[in-house]
Formats: C-alpha cells, sequence, structure tokens
C-alpha cells in the first residue's frame, strides 16, 4: 500500500506562505518586513485555492512563495534591520537614563548604512531590465523633486531627487531621446526612448500638493530610497556610454538662484579616466563592444562639441538636416486592409534638429522648467526667459533681436487696459509692456511645442496665437483603433451606415436628452407603424400575429432561438409584403393612368427618411438574426468566450458611439450657430 | 544438592499440597500413604525451609511453582508450627471414619458395628463399637483434638514432654519449637554457596561465594560495591580561609610588585610612536560632506552584466497605461462631460467611479491648477506594487468574427420557406394528417372531425371532403406516390380506407378506380380461410366500402381491427405499410403490408420487436427493398428480401414519434441518412455509415417533436420538423457525395403561425414534392402553407 500522505505537507499548503507566518520565519517586524519587500520587489501571489494554502480558516490573508521568503532569510539587509533594531533599543537606552549626547553620538555614528546596489543589481541583472522599469522611478522621484519639505520629507531626500531626476533630464536632452509629451489635466507626461525601451513618466505641475491624511509618507520614502539609487546606477551607466563624466559639475550657487536644469554642466571624460567597468567590459566581449563603443566615441565627441559650445549655432543645424537623408522611409501600406508593420516614429537626429534653429524666449507666465527642457531636448540650444524665472537664460532680455519664438500665455487685452510700466531704472534691463508685441517674432501659446514635438514637424503658429482658442490637445499615445472613436478623423469617415440618420430621426422626434431614452422610442414607435402596415397588406389572408405589445429589447434578450426568430421572421416577412403590394399597387396605378404615391405628399419626405431608418433597423435585425443562426451551431464553450468579446467590444463601440452623437450635436449646433 | 534432589524435593511439596486438598474436599486417603508421606514432608520441609531461607535473599525466582514455595516459605514459625499440627489431627479422622467408608476396615467385617474377639478366656467377645452419640454433629472431629486439661495454665507441663489428654486420655505432645527445628536444620549438611539456582550457561548449579553474596548485597542496598570504600571519611582542611601564624613560605615581597612595568610602557610607546607618527589616527567624527560622497554612486553597476533567464514565476509590474483624450487639459469637445455624466459622477463614490478625474477644458495652459489627487494616486500605486498580488492573465486578441463557424449564407440556402402563404381552414377540430399528391397539386387532409378533405394547394379551396368516420378522428392521409393513378390512403378508427377523390380528370380517374378494382379478382381467387385460423392471425379482408362511402369516392375498405396511426407508401405504389401503436395491439397485428394490386394484407412480424416498446411508425426505404420500423427507442431496418435485420439505430431518445429517411443520401454517397424526432424535443440526425448513435443532436424546440420530414424531391436539402410548442423549424441539411464530409446543417428558420390548441401545436407536416414550400397542419384546426 502507499504511503499516507500527511496533509499541509506539498503542493499549494507548502508553496504558500502567509504574511504573518512569513513575518515570523524573518524575524522581523512588520515596517521591517513592508521595507525589504519593497527593496527586493516581492510581492503577494494569489494561489489558485485559497482553502488548500491556508491553514487558518481566516479568509483574507495575503500569500506569499514560501521560495520567495526562503529567499529573504538570506538577505543581508535582514542583519542590517537587525543592527538598527538594536541600537534603537540602546538609542532608547540612553534617552531614557538622560543621557542626550551618548544617544546622538549613537544614532550618528552606529546608525547601520542601508547600500542597496547588491539589490539593483539582483532585481535588474541587465541595464536594459533596469530600464525597462523606470516608469514608476520616475514618477515618484520628480513627485519627490516638487515635494515641499516637511517632517516626513527631510530635504536631503527632496535634494537627492531633484539632482537625480535633473541629471536624467540632461542626459535626455544630449542625446535627444525624448519623444513625446502631453499636458493632462493631472500633469505633463514624457516619453523618452532610451536603447529601444520606450520609458513614459508623469511631472505634476508646479504647485504645492495637497496632501492628504491616508498617505503614509514611510512606504513612499522606502520606495524613494530604491529609486534614487537605481536612478543613480542608471545615470552613472547613462552617462558613462556618452563618455560624460558623473556626477555632472553642479553649481550650487546657479542653483540657488533657480537655475535647475543649467546648474549642471555636462563635462566630458578625460581619456586616461576611462573607467574601469568599461574596460572590463572590453575584456569580455571585445568584438561588439568595441564597434558599440566607437560609435559611442562619434556620438561623444559630437555632444561634447555641442554641450562644450553652447552658443555656437548653424553649423550643426546644416549637419544634422543632411543627415536626415539617411532616415528611414515611411512605409505607408496602400490599401486598407493590409497589415501596418511598426515604425521608429522619430530618431535622435529628427528630434534633435526640430527646434534648433530657432531662439525662444519664455514669458513671465509660461512654464519655464518644462518648457526649456522640452525645447533642450527639441535641440534648441538658445532659450532666453525673464530674470524672474531663474538663472541660466540664453538671455534675460525680452527685446533680444535673435529671439525667433516668444511663447506666450497671457489673454490678449486692448492695450488700454494695461498698467504702465514704471520707467525702467538705467542699466537694468529694459522692460517691455506686457501687451505689446515686439515685430520680427512669432508669439505663441505653450501647446504649440507640445503640438509640434507630438507631430515630429512645425505646427502653424497663426493657430496658437496669444488669445486664439487653441486646438484640441491630443494625447499622442492613442492609436485609433478599429471601431473606437478617432477626434482626429471626420465625423463622416467612422460613422456607422445610417447612423446619422437615425440619430437625426430620433433628435427630430423628441427633444430628450437620454439617448438611450430616444432609441427606444423610436423602435416603439416603428413597430406601431409596422402593425398598422401589416393590417393594410394582409387583407383576407391571415398572417401570423406578432407580439407588438413586447418591446424589441427585451425580445433580443431573450437568446431563445425561436423568441428571436419569431420577430425577425415577422420583421421579413412584412418587409417582403410590403414591397410586394407596393409594387402592386404601383402597377395598378400605373394602369389606371395615375401618379402613384405611397402615402400623402406632404409626408413623402419624412416618410421616406423613416422607410430609410425601417430599412437600417431591418438590416441591423437581419445581421443580429445571421449571429445568433452561426452561434446556434458553435459549442457552448466557444458561445460564452464570443459573447465575453462581443460585451467588451460592444462597450468600445457604445463609448465611441456616444462621442460621435455628441460630436454630431456639437457640429449640427455650430451649423446652427452659423445660419 | 544436586538438580535430582531439588526435583525431588519439589515433588514433595506438590503432594504435600495435594494432600491438603484431599482433607478439605474428604476424598479417600490411604492411610498409610499419608503417614510415610507426612514423615517425609516433615524432613522435606524443614530442609525446604532451609532452602528457602537462601531464595528469599536471593529473589531470583520467577516460577509459579517457586512462587508456590514462596508462599509456603512465607509464612514464619507460626504456620510451621500449625501445619504439624494439622496433619496430625488428619490421621484420627481417617481413622474415626473408617467404619463408615474405610476400604481397610471393610476387609475386616462386611456389615457389622462389632468385633469378635476372644477374651481371655477363649471365649468369643463381642466388642461393640463406640456409639457416637451424634454422629450427625459437625463439631465431632474438632471435639477430637481438643486437650482436655481444662482450665489450668500450660505452665504446668513445662516439664513434660506433652501439654495435656485429649478426649481419649492419650497424650498431646508438645508440637516442635523452633529449637528443635534449628537442631533438625543443623543435622542436615548444605554444601557451601548453595543457591538452588542453575548457572544456564553450564547447566550445573550455580555456586555463589560469600564474596560474591556480599556483592550483591551492597548492589542490592544501592552502596558502592568497592571494597573498603567509606563514604563518611573525616574531612581534613588542607587549605582555609583561616590565617596561619606561620606562612608556608618566608621569601620577601618581590619588588616587581612595587615597580610599574616595563613591558607595558614599551607598549604604550609602540602606540605613542603610531600615533605620532600617524599611523594611528584619533577619532574624528565623519564630515557631512563625506556622507554625501556615499550616497554619489561611483562605479558601473552593470559592469559586467548578464542575462539572467526570466524567471517563470516573475511577473514584472504592469505599466500604467498611456493617457488617452479625455485626460488632456484642453480635449476635444465631444470628450467633455454632459451636465448629466457630471451629476452622477459627482454623485458616486470615488471608489466607484470609472475616472478618477472630471474631462475639463481649461482652454490654456495657465489656467490649469494642481491636480489635488496627485500624491495620492502615486501613493496608491506604491501600494500596488507592494501589496497588490499579480496574475498573469492572457488576453485574446482576436476578432470574436474568427470565432464564428463559417456557415453559407442564408441567401445562398434559398430558396426555404419563410412566409405563410396559404390558411386551410374548414376542419372541426384538429387536423392530424396532411398530405400534399406527388404531383403537388393537391393537398389531403385528415381531421378529428372525421373527415377527409382534399384541397387545392395553392388557394386554399376545398375541392372535395368526405366524412368517413362518425366518431373516430382520421389519424393518418397518405396519397399513393406515382403520377399514374391517384389514391388516397386514409386511417380512422379501425379501418383504412382507399379513396380515388373524384376531383380527377376523367382518364386519370378511370385509371385510378382500374387499378384499385384490379385486385378484387384476386381476393376473390383466394380460398376463404379458415375459421380456427381467423381468429387471430388472419390477415383482414379488403371490403367493399357502404353505398354512402363508395358514392363519394372510397374504393376499398380494411377492417384493421386497430387503429392505425401511420401509413406510408412504398415508392412505387403498390405497397404501402400501416403502424397500429396501440399498446393494446397484439405484435403481431402491429405492423401490416398492403398490397393493393392483390388486395392483400399481410403482416411481416409475427413476434414483438425487442426492446423499446411498440413499434411506432415504419418506412419504406425510398430506394432499396428496406423496411425501417421505429418503436419508441430504437429504428430498426430490415431487409425484406432477404428477410433479415440490416441495422439497429439507437438514437438515444426515449420515445420517437417520427422519422424520415434522406431521399437522396444512399444513392448520391452510399450511406443513409435519417432524421428522427422524438417526444422528449430532440431531433437527431442521423448517418448509418458514421454510427449507430446521432451523429448530430437539435434541440431547439420547448415542447415535443411531432414529425419530422425531408423534402422528398433531392433538389433543396431541406428537412423540417413540427413541434406541440406551434412552430416549424427549416433547416438546412446537405449530404455532400464525399465520404470524409460530414453532412452540413444549419438551421434556417423558424415559422410560427399555428396556435397552440389543448398543449398541441403542430401535428403533422409535408413539403411540396417539387418546390420548397411546406405545410402543416395544426392542432387549432388550420393548414398554413409555406414558401
Amino acid at each position: 500500500m502507499a504511503k499516507i500522505k500527511k496533509k499541509g505537507t506539498s503542493g499549494q499548503a507548502k508553496n504558500f506562505i502567509t504574511r504573518t507566518q512569513a513575518v515570523r520565519k524573518l524575524q522581523i517586524s512588520l515596517p521591517d518586513f513592508r521595507r525589504l519587500c519593497i527593496f527586493k520587489g516581492i510581492y503577494p501571489r494569489e494561489p489558485r485555492n485559497k482553502k488548500k494554502a491556508s491553514k487558518s480558516s481566516t479568509p483574507n490573508t495575503t500569500f506569499y512563495y514560501t521560495k520567495d521568503i526562503q529567499f529573504l532569510l538570506h538577505e543581508p539587509l535582514l542583519r542590517k534591520f537587525r543592527d538598527q533594531k538594536a541600537l534603537a533599543k540602546k538609542i532608547a537606552r540612553s534617552l531614557g537614563r538622560g543621557e542626550v549626547g551618548d544617544a546622538s553620538r549613537l544614532e550618528k555614528n552606529h546608525a547601520p548604512k542601508l547600500t542597496l546596489d547588491h539589490i539593483i543589481k539582483e532585481r535588474y541583472p541587465t541595464f536594459i531590465d533596469a530600464l525597462r522599469d523606470l516608469d514608476d522611478a520616475l514618477s515618484l522621484l520628480f513627485l519627490f523633486a516638487n515635494l515641499p519639505s516637511s517632517a516626513h520629507v527631510p530635504p536631503k531626500t527632496i535634494a537627492l531627487c531633484q539632482r537625480v531626476t535633473h541629471e536624467f533630464q540632461h542626459y535626455l536632452i544630449t542625446t535627444n531621446s525624448l519623444r513625446k509629451s502631453f499636458l493632462s489635466i493631472k500633469g505633463i507626461y514624457y516619453q523618452a526612448t532610451i536603447q529601444g525601451q520606450d520609458i513614459m513618466w508623469l511631472v505634476p505641475y508646479r504647485f504645492v500638493q495637497r496632501v492628504n491624511g491616508d498617505v503614509d509618507y514611510r512606504i513612499m520614502a522606502t520606495f524613494v530610497e530604491f529609486y534614487t539609487t537605481l536612478l543613480g546606477f542608471v545615470n552613472y551607466r547613462l552617462y558613462s556610454t556618452l563618455g560624460l563624466r558623473y556626477p555632472p559639475k553642479f553649481d550650487t550657487r546657479s542653483d540657488e538662484n533657480g537655475a535647475e536644469l543649467a546648474a549642471f554642466t555636462l563635462e566630458g571624460r578625460t581619456v586616461g579616466e576611462a573607467p574601469k567597468a568599461i574596460e572590463a567590459n572590453k575584456q569580455t566581449n571585445k568584438t561588439s563592444n568595441q564597434e558599440v563603443s566607437r560609435e559611442v566615441q562619434a556620438k561623444v565627441d559630437k555632444v561634447i562639441k555641442s554641450a562644450g559650445l553652447d552658443r555656437t549655432k548653424d553649423e550643426q543645424v546644416v549637419e544634422s538636416t543632411e543627415e536626415a537623408s539617411d532616415a528611414i522611409d515611411k512605409f505607408e501600406p496602400t490599401a486598407p486592409e493590409a497589415d501596418t508593420l511598426p515604425q521608429p516614429d522619430l530618431s535622435g537626429d529628427q528630434a534633435g534638429s526640430l527646434f534648433a534653429p530657432f531662439v525662444f524666449y519664455v514669458s513671465r507666465e509660461a512654464p519655464k522648467a518644462p518648457l526649456e527642457f522640452i525645447l533642450r531636448s527639441f535641440g534648441c540650444t538658445r532659450i532666453g526667459w525673464d530674470a524672474v524665472l531663474g538663472d541660466g537664460a540664453f538671455t534675460h532680455d525680452e527685446t533680444d533681436t535673435r529671439i525667433t519664438h516668444q511663447i506666450v500665455d497671457r489673454p490678449s487685452l486692448p492695450e488700454a487696459s494695461l498698467p504702465a510700466i514704471p520707467a525702467a531704472s538705467e542699466g537694468a534691463v529694459q522692460k517691455v509692456r506686457p501687451g505689446t508685441r515686439i515685430p520680427g517674432r512669432t508669439y505663441v501659446q505653450p501647446q504649440w511645442v507640445w503640438d509640434c514635438i507630438n507631430e515630429g514637424k512645425l505646427l502653424r503658429a497663426d493657430l496658437y496665437a496669444p488669445g486664439a482658442t487653441l486646438p484640441p490637445h491630443l494625447s499622442p499615445w492613442v492609436k485609433p483603433t478599429r471601431g473606437g472613436y478617432d477626434p482626429r478623423a471626420s465625423l463622416a469617415e467612422q460613422e456607422e451606415e445610417g447612423e446619422a440618420e437615425l440619430d437625426e430621426e430620433s433628435d427630430s422626434d423628441e427633444e430628450m436628452e437620454d439617448a438611450t431614452e430616444e432609441k427606444k422610442a423610436d423602435t416603439k414607435e416603428e413597430s406601431e407603424a409596422e402593425s398598422e402596415d401589416e393590417e393594410d397588406i394582409n387583407g383576407g389572408m391571415d398572417v401570423a400575429e406578432t407580439d407588438d405589445d413586447e418591446s424589441g429589447s427585451e425580445e433580443e434578450e431573450d437568446e431563445d432561438f425561436g423568441g428571436f426568430e419569431e420577430e425577425a421572421a415577422s420583421e421579413s416577412e412584412d418587409e417582403e409584403e410590403a414591397a410586394r403590394t407596393q409594387h402592386q399597387k404601383e402597377l395598378e396605378a400605373e394602369a389606371a393612368g395615375l401618379p402613384f404615391s405611397s402615402g400623402g405628399a406632404a409626408g413623402e419626405s419624412s416618410k421616406k427618411k423613416s422607410a430609410q431608418a425601417k430599412k437600417i433597423a431591418s438590416k441591423k435585425r437581419k445581421e443580429e438574426e445571421e449571429l445568433e443562426r452561426q452561434k446556434m451551431m458553435m459549442s457552448r464553450k466557444k458561445r460564452k468566450l464570443l459573447e465575453k468579446m462581443i460585451y467588451s467590444n460592444k462597450k468600445q463601440s457604445e463609448e465611441a458611439a456616444k462621442l460621435r452623437s455628441k460630436r454630431r450635436k456639437l457640429e449640427k449646433g455650430e451649423k446652427g450657430g452659423q445660419k | 544438592m544436586n538438580a535430582s534432589k531439588l526435583s525431588k524435593k519439589r515433588k514433595a511439596v506438590t503432594r504435600d499440597v495435594e494432600e491438603e486438598a484431599g482433607v478439605f474436599s474428604g476424598d479417600e486417603l490411604n492411610v498409610g500413604d499419608i503417614n510415610g508421606a507426612l514423615s517425609d514432608n516433615a524432613n522435606e520441609l524443614s530442609s525446604d525451609e532451609e532452602d528457602s531461607e537462601i531464595e528469599l535473599i536471593d529473589d531470583f525466582s520467577d516460577d509459579e511453582d517457586e512462587d508456590e514455595e514462596e508462599e509456603l516459605d512465607s509464612d514464619e514459625i507460626p504456620s510451621d508450627g500449625e501445619e504439624p499440627l494439622k496433619k496430625k489431627a488428619g490421621k484420627p479422622v481417617a481413622d474415626l471414619e473408617v467404619p463408615t467408608n474405610d476400604e481397610s476396615s471393610s476387609e475386616e467385617e462386611a456389615e457389622v458395628n462389632f468385633r469378635i474377639e476372644k477374651d481371655a478366656n477363649g471365649n468369643d467377645r463381642y466388642i461393640y463399637d463406640e456409639i457416637n452419640p451424634d454422629d450427625n454433629s459437625d463439631y465431632s472431629d474438632i471435639d477430637e483434638n481438643a486437650n482436655t486439661i481444662g482450665n489450668i495454665p500450660l505452665t504446668f507441663y513445662d516439664k513434660y514432654p506433652h501439654i495435656g489428654y485429649d478426649i481419649n486420655g492419650k497424650k498431646i505432645l508438645r508440637p516442635a519449637k523452633g529449637e528443635a527445628l534449628d537442631a533438625l536444620l543443623d543435622s542436615i549438611e548444605i554444601p557451601k554457596g548453595f543457591t538452588g539456582l542453575t548457572d544456564p550457561s553450564t547447566g550445573k548449579p550455580l555456586e555463589l561465594s560469600q564474596d560474591e553474596l556480599e556483592l550483591l548485597r551492597k548492589v542490592q542496598m544501592n552502596e558502592i560495591p568497592a571494597e573498603g570504600y567509606d563514604p563518611y571519611e573525616p574531612l581534613m582542611e588542607w587549605f582555609s580561609n583561616k590565617q596561619e601564624i606561620m606562612p608556608l613560605s618566608a621569601a620577601p615581597e618581590p619588588k616587581r610588585r612595587f615597580v610599574p612595568s616595563k613591558h607595558e610602557a614599551k607598549r604604550v610607546m609602540k602606540i605613542v610612536k603610531a600615533i605620532r607618527e600617524g599611523r594611528i589616527l584619533p577619532y574624528k567624527p565623519p564630515s557631512e560632506e563625506k556622507e554625501e560622497s556615499l550616497d554619489l554612486v561611483s562605479f558601473d553597476l552593470w559592469a559586467d552584466e548578464a542575462e539572467r533567464p526570466d524567471h517563470p514565476m516573475h511577473i514584472p509590474a504592469p505599466k500604467l497605461p498611456p493617457p488617452g483624450y479625455e485626460e488632456s487639459y484642453h480635449p476635444p469637445p465631444e470628450y467633455l462631460p454632459s451636465n448629466k455624466e457630471r451629476k452622477t459622477w459627482e454623485e458616486a463614490d470615488p471608489e466607484d467611479r470609472e475616472q478618477e478625474y472630471l474631462p475639463t477644458d481649461f482652454g490654456s495652459l495657465r489656467k490649469v491648477p494642481g491636480y489635488g489627487e496627485f500624491v495620492k494616486e502615486k501613493f496608491e500605486r506604491c501600494l500596488d506594487l507592494y501589496l497588490a498580488p499579480r496574475v498573469r492573465r492572457s488576453k485574446l486578441n482576436i476578432d470574436p468574427e474568427s470565432l464564428l463557424p463559417k456557415l453559407p449564407s442564408p441567401e445562398e440556402l434559398k430558396p426555404f420557406p419563410s412566409v405563410c402563404a396559404t390558411v386551410f381552414r374548414g376542419h372541426k377540430g384538429r387536423v392530424r394528417s396532411l398530405n400534399v399528391d406527388p404531383t403537388g397539386v393537391w393537398l389531403a387532409t385528415g381531421g378529428d372531425d372525421g373527415t377527409v378533405r382534399v384541397w387545392e394547394l395553392l388557394t386554399g379551396r376545398q375541392l372535395y371532403s368526405v366524412k368517413v368516420s362518425d366518431e373516430d378522428p382520421v389519424n393518418v392521409v397518405r396519397w399513393r406516390p406515382g403520377k399514374d393513378a391517384v389514391v388516397l390512403a386514409a386511417a380512422a378508427g379501425d379501418d383504412l380506407f382507399l379513396i380515388v377523390p373524384p376531383i380527377l380528370d376523367p382518364e386519370l380517374e378511370q385509371a385510378s378506380l382500374e387499378l384499385m378494382d384490379a385486385g378484387w379478382g384476386y381476393a376473390a381467387s383466394k380460398p376463404a380461410p379458415k375459421a380456427s385460423e381467423e381468429k387471430k392471425t388472419t390477415p383482414p379482408q379488403w371490403a367493399r366500402p357502404s353505398s354512402a362511402l363508395a358514392d363519394s369516392g372510397v374504393c376499398a375498405v380494411i377492417p384493421l381491427r386497430y387503429v392505425a396511426k401511420s401509413i406510408s407508401w412504398h415508392r412505387r405504389g403498390d405497397y404501402f405499410v400501416t403502424v397500429c401503436p396501440g399498446s393494446s395491439t397484439p405484435a403481431s397485428m402491429a405492423i401490416a403490408i398492403h398490397t393493393v394490386s392483390k388486395h392483400l394484407t399481410q403482416y411481416p412480424f409475427s413476434r414483438r420487436i425487442k426492446g423499446g416498446g411498440p413499434p411506432q411508425t415504419a418506412h419504406f426505404h425510398p430506394s432499396k427493398p428496406i423496411l425501417f420500423v421505429a418503436n419508441q427507442r430504437t429504428v430498426r431496418a430490415y431487409d425484406l428480401s432477404r428477410q433479415l435485420l440490416v441495422k439497429i439505430v439507437q438514437p438515444g431518445a426515449r420515445w420517437i414519434s417520427s422519422f424520415d429517411i434522406h431521399p437522396t443520401s444512399s444513392t448520391a454517397s452510399g450511406g443513409d441518412n435519417l432524421i428522427v424526432g422524438s417526444y422528449d424535443r430532440r431531433l437527431l440526425w442521423h448517418d448509418l455509415e458514421l454510427s449507430q448513435r446521432p451523429y448530430k443532436t437539435l434541440r431547439y424546440h420547448r415542447k415535443a417533436i411531432r414529425a419530422v420530414k425531408f423534402h422528398p424531391s433531392g433538389r433543396y436539402p431541406l428537412f423540417a420538423d413540427a413541434s406541440d410548442d406551434g412552430s416549424l423549424q427549416i433547416f438546412h441539411g446537405s449530404v455532400t457525395g464525399d465520404m470524409l464530409s460530414n453532412a452540413s446543417i444549419v438551421p434556417l428558420k423558424v415559422l410560427k403561425g399555428h396556435k397552440i390548441t389543448g398543449e398541441l401545436g403542430v401535428l403533422d407536416l409535408d413539403w411540396h414534392p417539387r418546390e420548397a414550400w411546406c405545410v402543416s397542419a395544426g392542432a387549432d384546426g388550420t393548414c398554413r402553407l409555406w414558401m
């Protein structure tokens, strides 16, 4: 006989461990466990069968893989945590004795320093892995860089966040790897492509963040601690691939003056200082790396040139335009049914040349930081701004003649309403009256910059002139899908056949707000009309009676083959009958030599419309009937799958239909307004 | 002592016990034996006692026998004193009882209670036994032994060997005292070291020396067994805290106790020197700057990166989806919520909202406020990252259309009936059966009112009506196939009627009547059946109808004696088969085959069809000489020419209502296809080549299926079924000539129109022989033509 297996010794019961058990096993406190999990990237798992996995009867438990916890047991950080705990005890004791000096000394000198580099190496064995996971890191670090310092968020952390994010931004600027950006309600989304990895992050607008009570900063601080280390290493790697020295030179004084990005100066590495790491790399895989490094070197040289000679201009622009010739050609499918293969949308060179020939001036009211970052990463090297906005500008002089574009975000007011400027004292930068326009330059609203980079080309600036109603700002990431609504395309292109008429009719029938109610009413009317027709047509013969009282929607819900068919049958029956009698009548009229009119001449147009609507409705119904017929021949499992898919598709298409109807109304309203 | 002696002693002991038992049970005892034993016992006992003393010390005894001995031994001296007493007392008892039942006494005198002795004179002298005054007394034996000295102290007899006298005046001897026993024991010589045990290794008696015994004793008493050990030796205090007046050593205190250590000085100097030289730095708190520099990354972590295969259990955190149009600060106007949507959003709980924000149009960038929930959102994301269990879900990204089976479009499958074209009214009560004639012009119906009617199919005009039965309904009507003659077979009640309706053109009518009349000759020429046979199995004789019926076109009546529910013609039109499914019908008479040309009726089945109740319906195969018979659960195919059962089809239905055979499949594809309708709502398609079991089971009706029918011509691959739920369903079922491909069945149409009356909907249906039209008979008294 086989050996009787003991319960709970194999399978799910063994593979999963509850959080309490895990904490006990690791012999640390729950907050420490949380920190460890955050650092190590260990997350709970959902057992396939909760009952089998848990030994207790409590239903709400978090499960971890036992192997994950086993893996945590060997973590060097665990020892650090225990040291910390011991130290905390010592400090508490000395504080209890009133030895404050002792306590502070202990805290200062004996606090164990956590190093996370081994964890980062372990979690991201390759650099690409690290880049892939940078989304959340960047979003959180940019948030912390913009937070006010408080008891929970020490200024040191904020400064560190600011530093690493600025360093990262500098990398993006030098490599022109920023691709897209989007102004949303929440903040500004950016997307960059580094080594083929798309990284998207969100930067809040510069306002003091509202903090609710239910935010636990300790958790976020743990994440920030991990992410700053990660981004530090990523920055180092990114800089070293460019041959730049890391950390870049940081000018604290100009930073204090609000220079932000401009407080950093990138420096090339001297030849002798070649990093050991790269040398090691060369030894390991020479052939591939040498080529790469050569390329890198070329690039580096270029970057050094551009970075070092900040003020030189036009030659590079010319260069870059020449280079654009060997860019990828755009492949457009000629037939709509063909597949479209994805292509890289914008190369770094193209991006780098977008704003290169221009000199921008950012007005006081425009957001300087994002504009500077975007303009720089799209090739613009000369950006001036008002002195109020901080140091590091190309020029603080608004009247500078070199300026080609000025970014303004203020309403156009009549000049008289503007206050007069006090006479500028000698020597100071000449002030310009806020409303005045300096000839020879283009005034645009900030959205122009964003729309330009998303489109990859310069757009008409007059649409974005100050005071003008801006075109809608669209997200660059939404790809038009089949059945989805695309605001770029015209309404006529995406409407379903007859949708507009149907909608119109329903509008004309009743002015009701709810679209669904409209539809219902519509169908009801139709059915009534049909029943009337029926009586006329059938004459002596008895045709099967349809149950008109039942509403159409109810019928449709009824999945029964019979129930559905009944209506459809009568429908098509009626159609055919109607057509036949119509024809008959026409013939008769012809024979009699009378002009034939199906109804009164007055209601002809409306009748036609309703007939059309009816046609569409019947066509729809027929399609549905067909679908139902096909479904009948499917297996139960497949049918369920299909229904699920249809449900989700339907949801999407309903949403699209709603948007379309809204737009239709809007367009109609506009037309009406014009008339 | 050796082993033999030991065993002997044991024997003695056991005998002793036996003897005691004898005393108490009152068994016969040999006095002499007892005496001998007793004397022997006395000796043995004493020796035994000595042995047992040793045993007590050893305490090795475990045997039962030894236990017994122990029991004996454990009784100490008082018991020793008692035993001899008892044994002595035992002897007189035996003596006294001699006259009653002793063997020895019976030897001397048989039954007299006196002895004859010679007195001194030589005369006989009768000496009578002493008369026991109360010989039924129980206490007699105890009294015998009593000391009769009365109430005087025993000390008076100290000088004498006896202690008194018994009732007979004999001296009671003083019992043996300890001293005497001791003296006896002393006299017996025991070898030194005798234990009474056997050495298991040698088999010889185990002898222990005195030392060994002593050792054993010490072990037993928990003492240290070593020789000469004294646990309580007096303590000698060599070292104590007491200051002695005289020190042990008189040497003076050394100098080094007062001079600083040179070695230590050397070591200190070494450190001082190191400090001076800067080799040892005094402690300095680390500066802030240094700490700062610790934060800075100064090496490439991925210098020697090696790709690691992704762990299958690792699920990377899902990325947040990119923002959509509605999240824009200046979205297209159609994305802005209407008032109603805004209201519902505001009223909903924050958890229930689909979006956490409301799309808003700010117009220009300067008007955009900070997003209040930013920190919270990021915090929630953090929580998700470390708290949320991750599950990998595979999303099917396929077009749902691709899942749908490819069906031929209804346009391709056309024509099929879809509209009710004609309604035939006229029957009172249900229309039970209908049939379209082979030319496709007329429709024959039969109903509950007992009439058979013939209608013009296209117009719905009634052409002919005959009331064949007053009380019984017409169960089934069937036209004879073939266009050379027009004959209608109808079953009403127990009778079958063959009708030539007078609606035809005269030539055809003449031909039909001739066909019908031809058989009468055969019937007449046939010998009349014997009376005995007629009772049971004789087939019925075809009869001429009554004149009223004959006038209205009925040509022949076949009295079947049981109610026929099914008629099916052979394709040539000479035979037809009827089935009487009633449970009272004898099995042999349920199925009858009638020959029109001979006016002959035969019962092909003499016995009941096995399994599944009475036969329900039967059909001839459209091209082969095969008869299909369905009973409640199976359909059987019989080869009529060879008279064999060819096939059994098991549709799995509980009660088959009707079935039909595909008209062309046997010629087109080589195999037969069958549709079976059942009262348990199933429509089953059988491919006889494939299996006995159904190829497809269709359950689209909510009530019992009454009739199923293939389209009779091979042109339209259609079939239909009629159900009690008042609907007909039309299917496309095409059989291809290819053996590999199965029949394709496509549901086409549900025809509704018949009213459900009395739980019954459509009772019968038939197809037009050429067109894709179908006719149905309803329980509501109407028939409908669908086209």
